[in-house]
């Protein structure tokens, strides 16, 4: 056993400095998309909009009146409008992605006519529902409530070394009565919608409630399922959204400190913003 | 001739068209069970499923034999909605038949216990793959099912799930116990049926592949691979050498990153933290490997129909060769470290195990199949992408226990970080001939050798590149079967954690 000590000792730090300091890891494996719409033709915009598996990319009424829609929680990082248009399309540099405004992640443009668009504002961000201070800790409680294990894969390497999650104060528990979030993942399948429930009925209140994943958020490629019950904020009040399929360990991070009122959510679909 | 052609011709089977290394036959519904009875006799029965729609439904069996790189497909045409079931003279029917049942509505008559597999609450004659079932549909109440309880005296009940205790995927576990000792264990799976295939009828190929990305996280690459294979094949479309390296790369760091993420587990499980946070680091820095090469942690969006979406960057693929040395440095000082730890390998030895006996009507598949005697593997079997151009080795062992799916796993991580040396010493400058990706109306399989082992995918495409039918067999769909038996003969309430994580189970692989 000393020496399984010993080996830990000597490996070293390896953790993140996140969030004190930036992880240059944040480039390597993206967060998020953002879209710079403007800058797309219509036949672009049609184009891409085909291209996208999802519908993260969308076009809206016709040529002449209408848009193109994109939406950072129903995209799942193929990466493929990224390859094809570089110039509108690009990954987020930041792992900063959670938002509380679910309109925080899309962003439209029309053309009213003429060629080059007009971008919607982006929303404000909202308080957190719950008042209740949070101690320094938070006590999460995870459902996977139909996701592809992906998600699960992130979650549970926040607790290697890498990430270390309790660092920060944040905590996985297996009781709902000792929760104060419950993290969801995955479509919200119709044979664990009441699981879900049964999970956030014996959670004490307030409860902070964090989606996490495409598949939670809007439905990701599985949206429009006859065995899909979700999105999840059709079946519980949704405070926190983490896009990314999966969600990066930085993502999740941000996210859960979003969710403790120590973070604030700066994506903004149609690029990121400096601050709330 | 090989064993399946022989076979084949001495049950005088009409063959059904052809593809590289398939050989396709069909045969009456009432010659069916007696062929098959025949071929699983000797060969792998490796799939069986229904295809229902327009048209009179159809069943298909897969079979590979020991040693031989064709796959055998036969099929019939029923004429109704019922057939013989196959299950009582072929054991490893029975979980097929009831998928087939329950999903198709066909009825496999003489089924010695058709109970559901993944449908809890959900009406009778409303089978997912068939009824024309529209988003929100109200399928209004149905047939709950239960997980069954073992009776008996002083047999108590422990339930776990479907929520588990720390991030992990749903699934409901009794424990029929007697004190200490587990009598039985019964589980409810299918919490998180998503009805994948069904979902891709009708979309194109690449909305298809998106989804088979999908189908579960830490196996994508091989789940998608083994598809685009299916694709690739039925379209005849020929695959660039680069591309095929870069296929074998990739697919051999999603077999490392998932076997230092099992192992990862099992020394959690056994209260071994320092080693469960060593394998977790390695499995993160594999994941950061593919995150540099194709910009996706789980190598998501780099598959493309005739070859990749975009060639592996050459700086990357040069880190990764730097990396390795130190993967294989610090993974054999781990494992010399285990097996020099009395009290983790009390925990893991003849905990969970399956016998070579109870396993090999199974035909279980990949480091658990190779636990227990089943000779079995996709690369050296059948050789994909560019496995015919490397060397390795495959281990076998017949303990069946927690212990030898770890050595297994070892023994593999070792192979892969062989094989990825071998491929980066002689990379292909180029794929040489353009990628072709016009598809064709076909049908073909496809399959790959996932970190959970042999991965099967047979699809069907229309003229205009959609998909008709989707058949996925996941490794977990095969290796669940014989579970609950592994963790109850001889073994504690508090080795479940440990076979557990031994196992390495995926359930959205068999929920699906
Ligand atoms: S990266 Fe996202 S937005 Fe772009 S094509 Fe893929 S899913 Fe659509
Ligand atoms: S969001 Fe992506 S990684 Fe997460 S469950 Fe859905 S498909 Fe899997």
């Amino acid at each position: 056993m000393s020496r399984w000590i010993a080996l830990g000792l000597r490996s070293g730090v390896r953790t993140t400095r996140y969030p004190s300091h930036a992880d240059p890891e944040a480039e390597i494996a993206p967060s998020a998309v953002i879209a710079d719409l403007a800058a797309l033709t219509p036949a672009q915009a049609a184009e891409v909009a085909d291209l996208c598996p999802t519908s993260a990319i969308t076009i809206e009424g016709d040529r002449e009146r209408g848009g193109i829609a994109f939406d950072a929680g129903q995209c799942v990082m193929c990466g493929r409008c990224v390859r094809a248009f570089p110039g509108a399309f690009a990954f987020s540099p930041h792992p900063e992605v959670a938002v509380r405004s679910r309109g925080n992640l899309r962003v439209a443009a029309h053309w009213a006519g003429g060629s080059t668009p007009a971008v919607d504002a982006a929303a404000a961000e909202l308080k957190l529902r719950s008042q209740r201070l949070f101690r320094r800790s938070l006590h999460i409680r995870h459902v996977d409530a139909g996701s592809c294990n992906g998600c699960e894969s992130e979650l549970q390497l926040l607790g290697s070394p890498e990430y270390d999650l309790h660092r920060l104060g944040l905590f996985f528990t297996p009781t709902p009565r000792h929760a104060d979030a419950l993290l969801v993942t995955g479509v919200v399948t119709r044979q664990m919608e009441q699981p879900l429930r049964d999970t956030y009925d014996a959670m004490p209140g307030p409860k902070i409630v964090v989606a996490a994943g495409v598949c939670a958020i809007g439905g990701g490629v599985f949206e429009g399922g006859f065995m899909v019950n979700g999105p999840l904020d059709r079946i519980l009040p949704v405070d926190v959204y983490v896009p990314g399929c999966p969600p990066t360990p930085l993502a999740l991070l941000h996210g859960l400190l979003v969710a403790v009122g120590r973070g604030a959510g700066r994506y903004r679909a149609g690029g990121v913003s400096d601050g709330d | 001739m090989t064993t399946l052609r022989d076979a084949a011709h001495r049950l005088g089977l009409a063959i059904d068209g052809a593809a590289a290394t398939e050989l396709r036959f069909r045969c009456a519904p009432e010659a069916f069970l007696g062929a098959v009875t025949t071929l699983a006799a000797e060969a792998v029965l490796a799939d069986l499923f229904a295809v229902t729609g327009s048209g009179p439904p159809s069943l298909t069996v897969v079979f590979e034999a020991v040693g031989e790189p064709e796959w055998l497909l036969l099929r019939t045409q029923l004429t109704g909605d019922s057939f013989p079931s196959l299950t009582p003279a072929t054991h490893v029917a029975s979980w097929y038949e009831r998928e087939i049942h329950e999903m198709h509505g066909l009825q496999p008559a003489g089924h010695p216990a058709l109970a559901r597999l993944r449908l809890h609450d959900w009406p009778v004659g409303q089978p997912p793959m068939r009824a024309t079932l529209d988003r929100r549909l109200d399928i209004g109440p149905g047939v709950p099912s239960v997980v069954p309880i073992v009776h008996g005296q002083g047999v108590f009940q422990l339930p776990l799930g479907p929520v588990r205790s720390g991030p992990q995927e749903s699934g409901e576990f009794l424990f029929n116990s007697g004190g200490e000792d587990l009598v039985a264990v019964s589980q409810l799976l299918g919490f998180k049926l998503r009805v994948v295939e069904r979902l891709a009828e009708g979309r194109t190929v690449d909305q298809a592949l998106n989804l088979a990305e999908r189908l579960a996280g830490v196996s994508a690459f091989s789940n998608a691979l083994a598809f685009v294979q299916a694709v690739e094949r039925a379209s005849a479309i020929n695959v660039g050498a680069r591309s095929r390296a870069a296929r074998t790369l990739m697919n051999e760091l999603e077999r490392l990153h998932n076997h230092f993420g099992d192992i990862s587990r099992l020394a959690d499980a056994t209260g071994l933290m320092v080693a469960g946070a060593q394998y977790a680091s390695l499995k993160e820095d594999v994941l950061r490997r593919c995150a540099e090469l194709t910009r996706h942690r789980y190598l998501r969006g780099i598959l493309a129909v005739g070859g990749l979406q975009a060639p592996l960057p050459a700086i990357a693929l040069q880190t990764l060769r730097r990396r390795l040395p130190d993967w294989l440095r610090r993974s054999e000082r781990l494992e010399k470290l285990l097996e020099e730890t009395a009290i983790f390998i009390d925990r893991v030895e003849t905990t969970g195990v399956l016998t070579r006996e109870y396993a090999a009507p199974h035909n279980l598949v990949g480091p658990i199949g190779r636990s227990t005697g089943a000779d079995r593997d996709c690369r050296r079997d059948h050789p994909y992408a560019a496995y015919d151009q490397v060397i390795f080795e495959v281990l076998v062992k017949s303990q069946g226990d927690a212990l030898a799916r770890l050595s297994i796993r070892l023994f593999e991580i070792r192979q892969s970080i062989r094989i990825l040396e071998q491929l980066l010493e002689s990379w292909p400058e180029s794929d040489e001939t353009a990628p072709s990706d016009s598809l064709a109306t076909g049908e073909a399989l496809g399959w790959s050798e996932g970190a959970g082992g042999e991965t099967l995918h047979w699809v069907a495409l229309t003229g205009d590149g959609r998909i008709a039918r989707w058949r996925a067999r996941p490794p977990a769909f095969v290796n669940w079967h014989p579970y609950a038996e592994a963790c109850a003969s001889g073994n504690n309430l508090t080795d479940y954690p440990v076979i557990e994580a031994s196992f390495g189970l995926s359930h959205a692989e068999f929920d699906r």
